[in-house]
């Protein structure tokens, strides 16, 4: 019984040391962090792109092993993947602040980072329509209004145009991102909120997730308009998917040359879905 | 008294056999077995009746010596035709695949291409399960299921049977019954019987005793001569004695 | 013992029909649209043929193994026999192999699937017998190694493209069209063969090695020979659809309930059974949460890990 009652208090104790230490070490990081970050760490390639996009490229000092574009990326520190990042890799970086996204990091990693006295910023932007808005934000925390601003305004232009321009194409679209097992764009997809920018409709809207593994019976009933097919990297997905191109052979969209192999540009949330707009929009055009 | 041109049903020759090397655990064994005999190899436990038998039925290869079947070295028959001419019956019999009583007596026709001239029913009868036909072995008692074996021995047709210890872990009833069906299709059928046992009780039921210690032969004959007092204190290395009373029972003194 | 051989192929046919028509949209035989007899012709009869050939493959696997092992709990997916022909050929694709052209990935599976089986065999192989408990060890053990193994190609491979290459290792039956279909009829019907005109040795190899011997057959070499069949029919199985698991463990059991425990009869039984279940399985897969789609593996494995924890239940089950 007296035992229970020891181990409890000193429970008690060791918790209330452990909050303390947390406010301590949250004051910390405030007070040292007060300029613009030196040392970052992104942990989505999205970020990395925007990171780089909005000059900062050669304060980013850790990526993901997918963080791939741009070239100089790729010679960064790889601390693993989007998923499941190795906390060690980003702790020996000794980061100022480290990049997440709310699409595909974990809540649990960010918490794990807090307790270690490592500062976060959590990108909370999902659409292409609050992008600038998200880039602006992200540039207010890391202090460097300037860089950023000039990223936003150079999405936010061509975008204002492309909502300006439009109006309901009436087509259906697919956009499938690899053949067999067939996966598809989903909603909550960069892919998904280009296809509704240009006044096209994303067959699979109704899927629940963002990259469904999708029937394809279901394509054939749906029938597209327009398939896209998206690249990866190292593929030939002409010849990827020519096995079940040829199987929905009869689809109006196959039988018209309505196939288009597109890049990865949409993939990601970030400043290349611009390029990956025009991409679509030219297609959707003819 | 056969004529040399007569031959052995079964002919071991000097065979040597072991299972770990320079360990010999079968030791120059001699030993012919002539038609229709009924032969009960006995020895204690471990002193190689088991590996005898399975030399003997080409299970085994001996590491010197020969195997002759009907005059002809066994492991020159092909599998098929040697089990037109021998049957073995291991100890461990695995009853653990519901097979049906038929299924399992069925099996005995497997060499053959052609119907036996025995059907699976009349070997069922013949070991008196004809009730049973259609049970599944695994519910059936353990004198039963070796009686299932016997079926199946009977449709292959096999005139030379090897019985590993058939009667082990049998109610006395049983032995008796198992014993019996045994001897009567051995008239029956003209079988030759030799079946390893550890059992000094039925040891008079045989025409011959082998007794076997450690790999080796110490004696064999018809029962009376080969079971003297010295020959089986030496097997199982016990005073032991075998009696005949005045009716023709026999009963160990000890 | 006809009438029901006739009942089970009804049976199956019927199966077969409805998942034809059936799916995640009923399709009515009577006054077909174009795009129906489309859907029909194109994506709903080969993934059916290969379900069921996928399966047929599998549920004769189960019923020879299981034979052959003297073990209830044999499965080729239990055994990792399944990881193993899986492995080899992720293996294959990520290395870029083509020695063999279109059989390239069926013969790579059929090499990972023997050497497998002959390695659990050769584990679980002790004082002349098959032990059930070193058996299914050694298999389970094997089958965490080649799922690492499986895993760490993916992830030292940084090519995205290549890893989602080798996703349908994973049980997937969407991949099917019919160009892939004869490799896997010819490995499957040469393995049914081949476990068919040994059925003999296996219903003796059943009573043990020295019984069998009696009865004419070398246990040794019916033994490899039963596992070659056994390998041929798994690879394929893995190579349209990968890893399928718990069909070669369901099936077998349901079947010597029904036919019996001959597997002249059990054999052929278990290929129609084992049709029919991943027949089944695939059609709740493509159906239950339309127009997604849930690998066909997921529902066996739902469907049959409780049985194999049953099994294991009955204490009886291992002292075989």
């Amino acid at each position: 019984m007296r035992k229970t009652v020891l181990n409890k208090k000193n429970r008690l104790g060791f918790i209330v040391l452990f909050f303390l230490l947390l406010t301590l070490n949250l004051q910390l990081s405030t007070v040292s962090h007060a300029e613009a970050p030196g040392r970052i760490v992104s942990l989505a390639p999205s970020m990395t792109e925007i990171l780089f996009a909005a000059g900062l490229g050669e304060r980013v000092i850790g990526v993901t092993s997918y963080c791939d574009y741009p070239e100089e990326a790729k010679a960064r520190t790889k601390i693993g993947g989007m998923s499941n990042p190795s906390l060690e890799a980003v702790l020996s970086l000794k980061p100022d602040i480290v990049i997440m996204t709310t699409n595909g990091n974990s809540k649990e990693f960010e918490a794990r980072l807090h307790s270690l006295g490592i500062k976060t910023y959590v990108f909370m932007t999902r659409t292409i329509d609050q992008l600038p808005e998200g880039i602006r934000k992200m540039g207010q925390a890391l202090d460097s209004e300037e860089g950023f601003d000039r990223l936003a305004s150079s999405i936010e232009g061509p975008l204002s145009e492309y909502k300006a321009a439009r109006k309901d194409k009436g087509l259906k679209v697919v956009f499938m991102l690899w053949p067999e097992p067939l996966m598809v764009a989903g909603p909550g997809t960069a892919i998904h909120d280009a296809i509704t920018l240009l006044g096209a409709t994303n067959i699979a809207e109704d899927a629940k997730i963002q990259y469904p593994k999708y029937s394809i019976e279901e394509i054939v009933r749906r029938s597209p308009d327009i398939i896209f097919v998206g690249a990866a990297t190292g593929m030939d997905m002409q010849k990827k998917s020519s096995g079940l191109l040829e199987r929905i052979a009869y689809l109006p969209a196959v039988k018209n040359g309505k196939v288009f192999f597109v890049s990865e540009n949409l993939y990601r949330l970030g400043p290349r879905v611009i390029p990956g707009l025009e991409e679509l929009a030219q297609y959707l055009k003819k | 008294m056969y004529s040399a041109s007569e031959k052995h049903i079964l002919e071991i020759k000097g065979a040597d056999f072991s299972y770990e090397k320079e360990k010999p655990f079968i030791k120059d064994i001699s030993l012919a077995v002539d038609n229709r005999e009924f032969i009960g190899l006995l020895g204690p436990n471990g002193s190689g009746k088991s590996t005898l038998l399975k030399l003997a039925s080409g299970i085994l290869r001996p590491t010197r010596g020969t195997v002759d079947l009907w005059g002809k070295e066994i492991h020159d028959y092909s599998n098929r035709d040697r089990a037109k001419l021998l049957s073995y019956l291991p100890q461990l019999l695995d009853m653990s695949i519901p097979f049906t009583v038929r299924e399992f007596v069925g099996m005995g026709m497997y060499p053959y291409d052609t119907l036996p001239e025995l059907t699976v029913d009349d070997a069922i009868e013949m070991v008196g399960l004809s009730s049973y036909a259609d049970s599944l072995i695994t519910n059936l008692s353990g004198g039963e299921r070796r009686r299932v074996y016997i079926a199946m021995t009977l449709l292959q047709g096999a005139g030379l049977v090897l019985l590993d210890e058939p009667l082990a872990n049998l109610d006395i009833k049983y032995q008796i019954e198992l014993l019996r069906l045994l001897k009567d299709l051995r008239e029956k059928r003209d079988m030759t019987l030799i079946m390893a046992l550890h059992d000094i009780n039925i040891a008079f039921q045989f025409d011959r005793i082998i007794m076997i210690k450690e790999g080796r032969i110490l004696g064999s004959g018809p029962p009376e001569t080969v079971l003297t007092r010295e020959r089986l204190n030496e097997a199982f290395d016990v005073d032991i004695e075998l009696k005949r009373d005045d009716a023709g029972g026999v009963y160990i003194r000890y | 013992m006809k009438i029901k051989f006739f009942l089970i192929i009804l049976s199956a046919l019927a199966v077969f029909s409805i998942a034809l028509f059936c799916g995640p949209k009923w399709i009515s035989p009577m006054g077909l649209s174009d795009m129906d007899r489309q859907i029909l012709l194109s994506i709903r009869l080969p993934r059916v043929v290969v379900s069921v050939l996928m399966g047929m493959a599998l549920g004769a696997s189960g019923a020879v193994l299981q034979g052959v092992l003297r073990n209830p709990l044999a499965d080729p997916y239990i055994l990792g026999i399944s990881s193993g022909a899986a492995l080899i050929a992720a293996a294959g694709i990520i290395f870029g192999v083509t020695i063999f052209g279109v059989f390239t990935i069926p013969v790579l599976a059929f090499a990972g699937a023997m050497v497998t089986g002959i390695f659990v065999g050769a584990m679980g192989w002790k004082r002349g017998g098959f032990w059930p408990d070193r058996l299914l060890l050694a298999g389970v053990g094997l089958g965490f190694l080649f799922s690492a193994l499986l895993m760490l190609l993916m992830s030292v491979s940084s090519n995205e493209g290549l890893k989602r290459a080798i996703l349908w290792i994973y049980g997937d039956l969407s991949i099917t069209d019919w160009s892939i279909i004869p490799y896997g009829v010819i490995f499957i019907a040469v393995g049914l063969a081949i476990a068919f005109s040994r059925a003999k040795a296996l219903n003796s190899l059943m009573l043990g090695d020295d019984l069998a011997h009696s009865l004419g057959f070398s246990p040794g070499k019916e033994r490899f020979i039963l596992f070659i069949a056994v390998s041929l029919m798994t690879a394929a199985s893995v190579a349209l659809g990968g890893m399928i698991g718990f069909i070669g463990l369901l099936i077998p059991h349901i079947g010597r309930f029904v036919v019996g425990s001959d597997s002249r009869v059990l054999i052929p039984a278990s290929a129609l059974g084992g049709g029919m279940l991943l027949c089944i399985a695939d059609l709740i897969g493509k159906s239950i949460v339309s127009p997604m789609e849930l690998p066909a593996g997921i529902i066996t494995a739902i469907l049959g890990a409780p049985y194999f924890l049953y099994l294991l239940r009955k204490r009886d089950v291992l002292s075989i």
